[in-house]
C-alpha cells in the first residue's frame, strides 16, 4: 500500500498537471475540473468503502443528499454507515475495535478526542468548500493549532415554551425549574443540565465546576425533578409530548420550535440571559483510517453550500457553511444565520470540554435514578 | 445418538452466549477488563461503589415493586382468563386463545407507542372524561402518562398473554377425574377449586409469575417510552451506564451482574414449583 506521504506527493504532481492543461487553453473552468479530477484520482487510490460512524438520520436513512456529490464522484468507495447513539457510545465502539475512518462527536468532545489518540487533524487545504466554514465554530474544532474537528452542523440548547400557557418570571433557565409548571416540563437527557444548572446558579465555569458547585448544581436538579414529567432523548420523543400538549416547556433546538410553530402551536423560543449554549457536530478522522483523502472528500461534500441549505431545509439543523440559507425565515431568525458571532460570546456560549466528564455523567445519572 | 452428543450442541450453545458473556461482563465489574487502554487489575471499587449507593439500592427496590405489582396484577386477572378458556368447556376456546394472543402480531415497540395514544392528556381516556365532564380539559389525569403507572399497566398489557399460556396449559392437563371425584364427594365448587384445581395448576401460575418477572425486572425500553421521570428503572440505569454521558462499563457491569444473582437466587428458591409432580404427590 501506498504510504500518504506517496499520495501527497503524486498530488503535487498531479495538481500541476491539470493547471498545466488549465493553462494551455483549457480555461478557468476546465481547471476546476481538472482540480476535482485530481482529487478524485488521489482518493480513488484509496481502496475499499468509507467507513462513516455517524448519528441516526445522517447516513443511508435519510442523509443521502448531504453526501451525494461524494458518492457521484466516487462511487467505488461509496460510504458504509455504522451508527452512534451518542459520543459515549462512539468512543466504547472506538475502544471496543470499530475502525471507522471518520465519525461525529459535538463539540464539546473536541480537545477529548484530540488528545485522546484515538483521532489525527484534518488537511483544511483538502476541503474545498472549508472557507466558507464559519470561523468560530472552525476555530473551535482546534487543538493544539491543528484543525481535528471540521464543523457541519449545529444548533443552540435554549428554552421552548407555550406562549398560551406560561408567563415566564424572566427571560431565564429558571423557567425549567419553575414550580408554578409542575408536570408540564421537559429536560433533555444529557450531562450538559448538570452545566445548565451552574449557568443558572451563576457559577463561573459551568463546563468545570467544582465539588460544591457539583452539589448544588445536583441538589438543584434532584429537588426540581419532581416538576419534569419527561427527559426527553430524541426529538421525536419532545415533538410528540410538546404537540399533544403534555408538556408546555421544554430545553429544546431551533428546529423544535419551527416545529412546533408549523403544528400551529403559539410557542416561543426563548434566549435566556444566563445565554442559549451553542453545540456544533464536528467530523473527526480516525487515526487508523486507511482512506483519509477520501474522508477529506467526503467531509467536503457535506460542506458544500448546497448541502448546508438541504440540511437546514429538511432538517432543521443550522450549518457551518455561512453561505447557506434556509427557506424557512423563521428558522434564519432562531439560528441567527446572518450573524456568525452568534454562536459564541457575547450572544451565546460555545458548548466546550468538560474536564470531568466521567464526574458529570455519574451526577446527571444519579439525577435521573434519584 | 449418545446423551453427551445429543447435550453437546445446546451446552456448547449456552457456555458460548450465555455462561461466557457473563464471565466477561464479571470480568469488567473487577476491572480485570477494561474499555479504555491503560494499567488495571483485580478490583472490588465498583462493587464496594454500588454496595454503598443508596440510590442504585432505592432503585433496585422501586423496580422490584413495580416488577412484582405488574406481575402479581395480571397473575390474578388471566387466571380466570385461562380457566374460561380451559374449563368452560368452549369449542371456541382455541379461537379464543389466539385472540388473547393476537396482539403479539404486532410489533411491541408498536403495542407501547399505542397507549400514548390513549393515556395523554389529549388522548383517549382524558378526552372521554372531558367529554362526560367528569375533569376539566385544564386539568386532565397527568400521572396516566409517562409516570410509574404507565409503566405498570404497559407491562402488564405486554405479557399478559405470557401470564395467560402457562396456566392454561397448566389447566388444561388438569386430570379431570379429580374434579369429577371431588363433586362425588360433595365438595362445593369453590372447595373443589381451593383443593383441586388451584394446587394443581400452581406449577403454571409459577411459572407465568417468573416469565413476566424476571424481564420486567430489568426492562427499559417501555420505561424509556412511557415512564417520563417517575418510571425510570434499573435496567434504565444499565443502559445509561453502558452508554450514556461517559461509558462507565465497571459500575454497568457491576448493577447487570447484581441483577443476574439476584433473578439466578429466585429462581433456584421457586424452582421446586416448576416441577408439576411433586406439587401433585403434595
Amino acid at each position: 500500500m501506498e504510504s500518504e506521504e506517496t499520495i501527497d506527493r503524486r498530488f503535487d504532481r498531479q495538481t500541476l498537471f491539470r493547471y498545466a492543461a488549465a493553462a494551455g487553453g483549457a480555461g478557468v473552468l476546465a481547471g476546476r475540473t481538472g482540480i476535482a479530477d485530481a482529487m478524485r484520482a488521489i482518493s480513488t487510490a484509496e481502496t475499499g468503502r468509507l467507513q462513516v460512524m455517524d448519528w441516526a438520520g445522517y447516513g443511508n436513512d435519510g442523509g443521502q443528499s448531504m453526501f451525494a456529490s461524494y458518492v457521484k464522484t466516487h462511487a467505488a468507495n461509496k460510504p458504509q454507515f455504522s451508527y452512534m447513539t451518542n459520543e459515549s457510545d462512539a468512543l466504547a465502539k472506538l475502544h471496543a475495535g470499530a475502525k471507522p475512518d471518520l465519525f461525529r462527536p459535538y463539540v464539546g468532545w473536541v480537545k477529548y478526542f484530540a488528545t485522546s489518540g484515538l483521532v489525527q487533524p484534518w488537511d483544511p487545504s483538502l476541503i474545498s468548500n472549508f472557507k466558507h466554514l464559519n470561523p468560530f465554530m472552525v476555530k473551535a474544532g482546534q487543538y493544539g493549532g491543528k484543525q481535528y474537528g471540521i464543523p457541519d452542523d449545529w444548533g443552540f440548547d435554549a428554552i421552548l415554551y407555550r406562549t398560551d400557557k406560561v408567563t415566564p418570571k424572566s427571560n431565564s433557565w429558571g423557567l425549567i425549574f419553575d414550580d408554578r409548571y409542575k408536570g408540564k416540563i421537559s429536560w433533555f437527557d444529557d450531562l450538559n443540565m448538570i452545566t445548565i444548572a451552574g449557568l443558572y446558579l451563576g457559577f463561573k465555569n459551568p463546563w468545570n465546576q467544582t465539588d460544591a458547585q457539583l452539589k448544588q448544581s445536583q441538589d438543584l436538579l434532584i429537588k426540581k425533578k419532581k416538576n419534569v414529567r419527561l427527559i426527553w432523548s430524541s426529538e421525536t420523543n419532545l415533538w410528540e409530548a410538546f404537540g399533544s400538549g403534555d408538556i408546555w416547556i421544554a430545553y429544546a433546538w431551533p428546529n423544535d420550535w419551527v416545529q412546533m410553530k408549523k403544528k400551529g402551536l403559539k410557542v416561543a423560543y426563548m434566549r435566556p440571559k444566563e445565554k442559549p449554549v451553542a453545540w456544533v457536530g464536528m467530523f473527526m478522522l480516525l487515526k487508523t483510517s486507511s482512506r483519509p483523502k477520501l474522508a477529506h472528500a467526503y467531509v467536503d461534500a457535506w460542506s458544500s453550500t448546497k448541502s448546508a441549505k438541504w440540511l437546514e431545509d429538511n432538517y432543521g439543523y443550522g450549518h457551518a457553511n455561512t453561505l447557506a440559507r434556509p427557506a424557512s425565515s423563521d428558522l434564519l431568525k432562531a439560528l441567527q444565520l446572518t450573524n456568525p458571532r452568534a454562536v459564541t460570546e457575547p450572544n451565546a456560549h460555545l458548548d466546550r470540554d468538560i474536564p470531568r466528564r466521567a464526574t458529570y455523567a455519574n451526577l446527571w445519572e444519579q439525577v435521573k435514578a434519584s | 445418538m449418545t446423551t453427551p452428543g445429543l447435550l453437546g450442541l445446546p451446552v456448547a450453545w449456552l457456555g458460548v452466549f450465555f455462561v461466557a458473556p457473563i464471565v466477561i461482563v464479571a470480568l469488567y465489574s473487577f476491572n480485570v477488563y477494561t474499555l479504555f487502554p491503560g494499567p488495571h487489575g483485580f478490583t472490588l471499587d465498583a462493587w464496594r461503589t454500588v454496595a454503598h449507593s443508596g440510590i442504585y439500592r432505592h432503585l433496585f427496590w422501586k423496580s422490584i415493586e413495580m416488577s412484582l405489582i405488574v406481575s402479581i396484577s395480571i397473575v390474578v386477572l388471566a387466571y380466570p382468563l385461562a380457566y374460561y378458556l380451559a374449563l368452560s368447556g368452549t369449542r371456541r376456546k382455541y379461537v379464543l386463545l389466539l385472540l388473547l394472543i393476537a396482539p403479539f402480531l404486532t410489533s411491541y415497540l408498536l403495542r407501547v407507542l399505542a397507549w400514548k395514544v390513549i393515556l395523554g392528556d389529549q388522548g383517549v381516556i382524558n378526552s372521554f372524561l372531558v367529554w362526560t365532564h367528569l375533569r376539566s380539559p385544564e386539568h386532565p389525569i397527568s400521572q396516566l402518562l409517562y409516570s410509574r403507572f404507565a409503566v405498570m399497566l404497559v407491562l402488564a398489557y405486554i405479557w399478559l398473554p405470557f401470564v395467560a399460556l402457562p396456566i392454561f396449559v397448566a389447566l388444561e392437563n388438569l386430570d379431570q377425574r379429580l374434579l369429577e371425584a371431588a363433586g362425588d364427594l360433595y365438595a362445593s365448587r369453590w372447595r373443589a377449586f381451593f383443593a383441586v384445581t388451584l394446587p394443581l395448576s400452581l406449577p403454571g401460575v409459577i411459572a407465568a409469575f417468573f416469565f413476566v418477572f424476571i424481564p420486567t425486572i430489568g426492562e427499559f425500553v417501555t420505561p424509556s417510552l412511557v415512564g417520563g421521570t417517575g418510571g425510570y428503572m434499573y435496567g434504565n440505569q444499565i443502559v445509561d451506564k453502558f452508554g450514556a454521558g461517559f461509558p462507565d462499563w465497571e459500575t454497568g457491569s457491576v448493577l447487570a451482574l447484581f441483577l443476574i444473582i439476584v433473578v439466578a437466587i429466585l429462581t433456584a428458591i421457586f424452582s421446586r414449583f416448576l416441577q408439576p409432580q411433586r406439587v401433585a404427590a403434595e
